[in-house]
């Protein structure tokens, strides 16, 4: 494992009255891409807008690369690079200009700048349209270029704040393949995002938060091996001893029948299946229909939070 | 300083690329210029006047051609030269009674005088004293004055303006009695002891032919002259014009208040160098420059609106560096059109530069100053573009019309003028009132040169106004 460059420690906002962030804690390992997962008005970007030193938190420390983090810690910033929610470029300058601007401010120049702005261009597909004013691309094209922007410093940390909201399927390819590439370098990432799916295609360990509070943080298996498996089987007139033969399994925690409708829970559905295919040859009743649930972040985050993720 | 640079010349390429600010900025102030230089230049070249304007059309023929002796000139003469001399009239001569006529149709003049071909001729005839003393004699003298149609002057009145008539005609009926009635004096007293005068008196007092035989009659009728005189003495009754009658200095003349009637130009045409392109040019090159607030403001409230003032913060630059590099290409830009509209009202309208052209550097940095500042407060203050769009050009057009550059200052009350100097255009105006004078009329001399003192203070203030606008903006920026 390597050593955390992120340590949030008891990170609390208020506006006004209202928190935004909750005591929350984390650390993100050197290289990870570490995903947070929550519906929007969860504090994900609050929090983002804490790692990118443009909020200070009410309380709670930050630490990056051992250093506290705060809007005064302005050379941590050259470490740091954000893909904000909301697109963050100039429409009227060309995809090379504002690529070549953000370069200069971070202290680019000269051919390595030239050098780095067309290795950009091409990692997101933008080289023929590079003189071409910003304004004038579709919107996957406008992340692509937001993208590029956040990275232009080699950033060691990389915040992307739902990088992919309103982008065509193209666009959104495009990007994950940048993402899992510049991780694969070894930039340390935190992937923000409500789409559970992005998350859990990206995301190696995620941290799932609600209402400024961080509910839970572990690695994809540790997550869904919170939930078991639900099995449902369906069958035409289901015997009298059905129940408790599938309740009896190795592996069987739970066995309900609603008419001819079965439900098992099982935190391990595969070593199962054979095992109630051989009960119900004895029985000479076999299921009409057989539909296996396996666990989700959607059905973690419903467990978690007892509301669904798009609520 | 390299990022302050990097962002202030990315802003200038944006600036640049802004069809709109070029509009506002530079070719807005050029069609004012024009339109108005076109339509009421004019208005722009009228120097404030309080005298009371009496015009006259002058059709007298004037003096026989035998004529010798008083008066020296025709009598209408003698009556402009009064009327010119006193003070707080202006004379206007109307070339016809034509346009005479048609301006009291328009009611373009309240009332006109004109002197009619007979007028010297019958003001020459005007007598106290009757036949046989005077040949064919005119008494123009009347209950209120002089009756004008006995001597050969009519007043066209145009109904709609009684009052103005009415202050004209005694302006007129003031004049008149103090050329006719001295003449009608001195003439009358001429004739105190002279032969037909001893006649006449010897039908009063007979005795009077016994009194020859000791006295002559010339002696007895030179003593009663000398006797009446000298029972008047505070007047000299030989006089026959009011200064002389009434022992007192003949008013200074004064030229300017004198001169021809010039039909309005109903041309249309640009007058290159004309003085009212000395009032327009700066007039609009200040009231433009403070339109700046709307660029400046349209510019921070892009960086909000397109997300990139996130990422400006978020990079490693600080709060002075981010506001400087917004400053500086609105400077830059302010300037740059400062210089092009003095240089594009030289090059298209003529506008003279004046006596003293590099003055005209401090005063437009020094506006470019103030503009720039009270831009920086706008923008940091406006969130929206309707924001900046709104309060933008409610304040500037406050400020240029407080200020008088949408008018010619000079037509400002005083009052107006004082309490326009809470305006930063005001002391931009004041100092190029001093560094762009109208150009000089032909045979008068050059207008002084500035002074190079006020200019600097004016700039001074300007300055001022200038640290005042960028220290509240500071204190207002909001980035976040």
């Amino acid at each position: 494992m390597n050593q955390p460059i992120l340590a949030i420690s008891d990170v609390r906002k208020q506006y006004g009255r209202a928190p935004a962030l909750n005591g929350v804690s984390l650390d993100v390992q050197a290289g990870e891409l570490f995903g947070l997962l929550g519906p929007n008005g969860a504090g994900k970007t609050t929090l983002m807008s804490i790692l990118a030193g443009l909020l200070d938190a009410t309380s709670g420390t930050v630490t990056l690369f051992g250093q506290p983090l705060s809007q005064q810690a302005r050379s941590l910033r050259q470490s740091i690079g954000i893909a904000t929610q909301d697109l963050a470029l100039y429409p009227e300058l060309t995809a090379r200009e504002n690529l070549t601007f953000f370069g200069r401010l971070y202290g680019l120049a000269g051919e390595p700048l030239r050098h780095r702005v067309e290795e950009l261009l091409a990692g997101v597909g933008l080289t023929e349209r590079g003189d071409d004013r910003a304004g004038t691309f579709s919107g996957g094209m406008k992340r692509r270029l937001n993208l590029a922007i956040a990275v232009i410093h080699r950033p060691k940390l990389l915040l992307l704040d739902e990088p992919t909201t309103g982008v065509d399927p193209q666009s959104r390819n495009h990007i994950f393949e940048q993402v899992r590439s510049l991780n694969a370098a070894g930039m340390t990432m935190i992937y923000t995002s409500h789409y559970m799916e992005e998350v859990q295609a990206l995301c190696p360990r995620i941290a799932i938060m609600d209402q400024g509070r961080m509910l839970a943080c572990d690695t994809l298996p540790n997550l869904l091996r919170r939930l078991e498996s639900v099995l449902h089987l369906q069958f035409d007139t289901p015997p009298e001893t059905l129940r408790a033969r599938l309740a009896e399994l190795p592996g069987v925690t739970g066995c309900t029948i609603q008419g001819q409708r079965v439900e098992l829970t099982t935190p391990n559905a595969a070593p199962l299946l054979p095992r109630i295919a051989t009960v119900c040859a004895e029985l000479a009743q076999m299921p009409t229909t057989m539909e296996l649930q396996q666990p989700t972040l959607e059905r973690v985050f419903l467990h978690l939070t007892g509301h669904d993720l798009r609520d | 300083m390299m990022p302050t640079l990097t962002l202030a010349l990315k802003d200038l390429r944006l600036l640049l690329r802004d069809s709109r600010s070029a509009v506002i900025l530079l070719v807005m102030p050029l069609l004012l210029i024009l339109i108005l230089g076109l339509s009421i230049g004019s208005l722009f070249e009228q120097k404030p006047d309080d005298r009371i304007r009496v015009s006259v059309v002058n059709l007298d023929a004037g003096l026989s051609e035998s004529h010798t002796g008083f008066p020296p000139k025709p009598w209408s003469q003698m009556v402009l030269d009064d009327l010119t001399n006193t003070g707080n009239v202006r004379v206007e001569l109307i070339p016809t009674r034509e346009e005479a006529e048609r301006l009291i149709r328009k009611g373009d003049r309240a009332a006109v005088v004109v002197f009619e071909p007979q007028f010297s001729d019958f003001v020459q005839r005007c007598s106290f004293v009757g036949e046989p003393f005077t040949h064919d004699p005119i008494n123009p003298l009347y209950r209120d004055g002089i009756l004008t149609r006995e001597i050969g002057v009519t007043i066209l009145r145009n109904p709609s303006q009684l009052v103005a008539y009415s202050v004209i005609n005694q302006v007129v009926q003031v004049t008149l009695m103090r050329v006719v009635i001295p003449w009608m004096i001195g003439r009358a007293f001429e004739m105190i002891g002279t032969p037909p005068f001893m006649d006449r008196m010897e039908q009063y007092i007979p005795a009077l032919k016994g009194a020859y035989l000791i006295i002559s009659k010339q002696t007895i009728g030179e003593g009663i002259q000398k006797g009446i005189g000298g029972f008047f003495s505070k007047y000299d009754f030989t006089g026959k014009t009011w200064a002389k009658l009434t022992k007192s200095e003949e008013p200074p003349a004064i030229a300017e208040n004198r001169s021809a009637y010039e039909a309005p130009d109903g041309s249309v045409r640009l007058n290159r160098g004309a003085m009212r392109y000395q009032v327009l040019v700066p007039a609009y090159t200040v009231t433009f420059a403070f339109f700046l607030v709307l660029t400046v403001g349209w510019l921070f409230v892009a960086e909000r609106r397109h997300g990139t003032l996130i990422r400006l913060r978020a990079a490693p630059l600080t709060r002075w560096q981010i506001l400087l590099g917004k400053l500086l290409p609105c400077l830059a830009v302010s300037l740059a059109q400062g210089f092009l509209l003095l240089l594009c009202g030289n090059l298209i309208f003529g506008m003279s530069f004046g006596p003293a052209p590099w003055l005209l550097l401090p005063v437009v940095v020094c506006t470019s100053c103030a503009a720039v500042g009270l831009a920086m407060l706008v923008a940091g203050m406006a969130r929206t573009e309707t924001q900046v769009a709104v309060y933008g050009t409610l304040l500037v057009l406050m400020l240029a019309g407080l200020s008088g550059s949408m008018m010619p200052r000079d037509l400002m009350p005083e009052t107006m003028r004082q309490i326009s100097r809470v305006t930063p255009h005001a002391w931009a105006l004041e100092a190029y009132g001093q560094l762009l004078p109208p150009p000089a009329e032909p045979g008068q001399p050059p207008a002084p040169p500035p002074d190079t003192v006020d200019v600097l203070r004016d700039c001074g203030v300007l300055a001022g106004f200038g640290a005042v606008f960028l220290g509240l903006a500071w204190w207002r920026m909001r980035l976040d």
